[in-house]
């Protein structure tokens, strides 16, 4: 049946026959229909088939139905809840999509939160206040697990101890700060003052030993170890280089490292890893803001006052073990064999404390001297004398680019999948193999609960 | 559609199988005074009339028990569904607004319901390893010509014969069928002569052959 010979569709026919048709349209189908009789056949079979289901009845609804729903509206009218909650009723009706898309949405809102936390807690690091509060409330714990008696001290009395702490912990940092603003050898003064420290707690001055001492030591002096990572715009570049080393120069700071990029028809770039007093670090990365604008910021801060006062109570071991040493030197006799090898174990408990040594230096350098990891773009300004290429190359060059970029990325996906192939196909039949089959065992009782 | 005629011509008979019909509503010739309509009924239950509710149930009982039972191969949750659909117009009651025909909201809620207890039943099946649901046994022991078109409108695709149920049993409009499975009125319209005709065919095919495939098919199942 076409629509050359007849003016009108078969679904416009059945159309008519439901009564979905216009007034016009109706009259229109329905004339044609008196006259065509291809059409008249097609409407008796629609027809047909209509009356054909009427066959198929069922039976009147149960009593109990009434009763149980008049129960219901009772209930409802008396301003009683009825049913489960709304949220479970919803969530019967939902589809295999809409879970899909739930279930994404929680996904993503997760992601999310644990994406948003992470910054926070590296600005939380970043605070000097609060950072160095942070570590210290760790170190308590830690310091605790380790010492019986630190424990107790803790338990005891851990209020005091704790606002002890917090009230002393800031001092080291402000008096080695001015100290180094004063002087700038202040990694030394540094070193001077934590030996000194080292050796008010030894055992023939105090009556705790030297674990104890190593437990007790970071709860008053925190070590911190401060990073900064900045990346910056500027505008002015040659003015910005010379305000970073004035800044340096201002803040007793120096560069362990720097190299600057000046490629032609490119941004201008430097990367450096400075070094800045700790104390001095707030001003200097102030300092260095001012610079530009600020494209990428962080901040963390790493303990190492456990590490130190463990580093510190090694030291002090090898140091007493190397005089012990000694003293068996000078003051026992033996074969000449002994004593060859109590030289030995000299030689090799100095080389550990010498290593001990510049470990320990290292540490507290990290700790008196902040990195701030710099690196500085100029925004670019395209030149008009930069000779550019004709367009001829242009597009030769863009065509061998996009023939590359083509040729790599199949190449890509092909060396993917020979390397991952073999993995994913065993993993294809470990489990779609089974989901399969619970997909058509499902979609088998799916049917058969169908009429 | 707005001005479309009333459904006419399909068989004088159909007509008074329709459950909306029957409605006082959609009589032309009523002489007592008009009733009201299932929209104004329902707004007059949200202000707490239990008579509204009840003339809304009395409307409504057998075609939403009928709707259950013509899509379920397992008769015994029909009662339990239509209460639950019931359960539901009441708890949205209070948050009822007459934006759709009321039976339009009815049946979309029917749909869900019975979509609903499909996955449910499916999965149950699917996993727990429950015995699939047993047929009518009025209907599996007997061979008759009702058995036979249930039979040959499960062989339908699944949205084709949900268009074919709806206008036959239900007698929406294909607006009101587009509204409730969420498809294109041009989409229903085709939908529909699809299923008529593929029914149709299956309906005409020797009766025999059909007896006996219809029967060893059912069987398989219980």
């Amino acid at each position: 049946m076409s629509t050359t010979t007849h003016p009108f569709g078969p679904e416009e026919v059945m159309a008519l026959l439901d009564g979905e048709l216009s007034q016009a349209n109706a009259q229109a189908v329905s004339s044609h229909l008196e006259q065509c009789a291809e059409c008249h056949a097609i409407a008796d079979k629609l027809r047909g088939t209509s009356h054909s289901l009427t066959q198929w009845s069922v039976p009147a609804a149960p009593k109990t139905l009434e009763e149980s729903v008049k129960r219901l509206a009772e209930k409802k009218l008396s301003g009683e809840k009825i049913g489960k909650p709304n949220i479970f009723v919803r969530a019967t009706f939902w589809t295999w999509k809409q879970w899909t898309v739930g279930i994404g949405a929680m996904i993503t809102v997760l992601l999310l939160f644990i994406v948003t936390r992470a910054p926070n807690r590296m600005m939380y690091s970043g605070s000097p206040q609060v950072a160095a509060k942070a570590p210290l409330a760790e170190q308590a714990v830690g310091t605790g697990s380790g010492n019986g008696r630190a424990v107790r001290e803790l338990d005891v009395q851990p209020t005091d101890r704790v606002s002890s702490v917090f009230s002393s912990h800031a001092e080291p940092h402000t008096t080695t700060g001015s100290d180094s603003a004063a002087d700038s050898n202040g990694l030394m003064q540094s070193s001077t003052e934590f030996a000194v420290s080292g050796s008010q707690t030894s055992p023939s001055d105090s009556p705790v030993d030297g674990r104890e001492i190593g437990s007790l030591l970071p709860l008053q002096q925190p070590m911190i170890a401060r990073t900064v990572s900045l990346s910056i715009v500027t505008k002015d570049f040659a003015a910005s280089r010379a305000s970073l080393d004035a800044m340096l120069a201002r803040r007793h700071g120096y560069a362990a490292e720097l190299s600057a990029n000046t490629a032609e028809n490119a941004p201008r770039s430097l990367q450096a890893a400075l070094r800045i007093p700790a104390a001095e670090l707030s001003s200097a990365v102030a300092d260095l803001k001012s610079l530009g604008r600020i494209k990428n910021e962080s901040q963390s801060g790493e303990d190492v006052t456990q590490q130190h006062a463990d580093l510190l109570a090694r030291l002090k071991n090898s140091r007493e073990t190397e005089q012990r040493l000694q003293a068996i030197l000078t003051q026992r006799t033996g074969k000449i064999k002994d004593v060859l090898e109590v030289e030995r174990e000299i030689a090799r408990v100095r080389g550990e404390i010498e290593a001990m040594e510049a470990e320990q230096k290292n540490l507290e350098h990290r700790v008196e001297f902040a990195s701030v990891n710099l690196q500085l773009t100029e925004e670019y300004k395209a030149s008009l004398n930069a000779p550019a290429a004709s367009i001829s190359t242009r597009i030769h060059n863009a065509m061998v680019a996009g023939f590359k970029g083509l040729a790599e990325t199949i190449l890509g996906i092909l060396l993917f999948f020979l390397e991952a192939g073999p993995t994913l196909l065993v993993a294809a039949l470990i489990f779609l193999a089974p989901a399969w089959v619970l997909w058509r065992r499902y979609r088998r009782a799916a049917a058969s609960v169908s009429a | 559609m707005q001005d479309a005629l009333p459904a006419f011509v399909l068989s004088p008979e159909d007509v008074s199988r329709s459950a909306m019909n029957e409605s006082p509503s959609t009589s032309p010739h009523e002489t007592a005074p008009r009733p009201l309509t299932d929209e104004q009924l329902m707004l007059e239950f949200s202000k707490g009339s239990a008579a509204a509710f009840a003339e809304l149930f009395s409307r409504y009982k057998q075609p939403l028990f009928g709707f259950f039972r013509w899509r379920l191969a397992d008769p015994s949750p029909a009662e339990e569904l239509t209460q639950e659909t019931f359960l539901a117009i009441l708890r949205a009651s209070s948050r009822y607004l007459p934006r759709a025909l009321f039976r339009t909201y009815l049946y979309a809620i029917a749909f869900k319901i019975l979509r609903a207890h499909r996955r449910k039943a499916a999965f149950r099946a699917t996993f727990l390893g429950n015995a699939p649901a047993h047929r009518d046994p009025a209907a599996r022991d007997s061979a008759d010509i009702a058995f036979l078109i249930r039979h040959a409108v499960a062989k339908l695709d699944a949205t084709d014969r949900e268009v074919l149920l709806l206008r036959e049993f239900e007698q929406l409009s294909y607006a009101e069928i587009a509204e409730v499975l969420h498809l294109p009125v041009n989409t229903v319209r085709s939908r529909l002569f699809r299923a008529r005709t593929a029914l149709h065919d299956l309906l005409a095919a020797p009766a025999r052959k059909r007896t006996a495939t219809a029967l060893a098919e059912s069987e398989e199942h219980v």
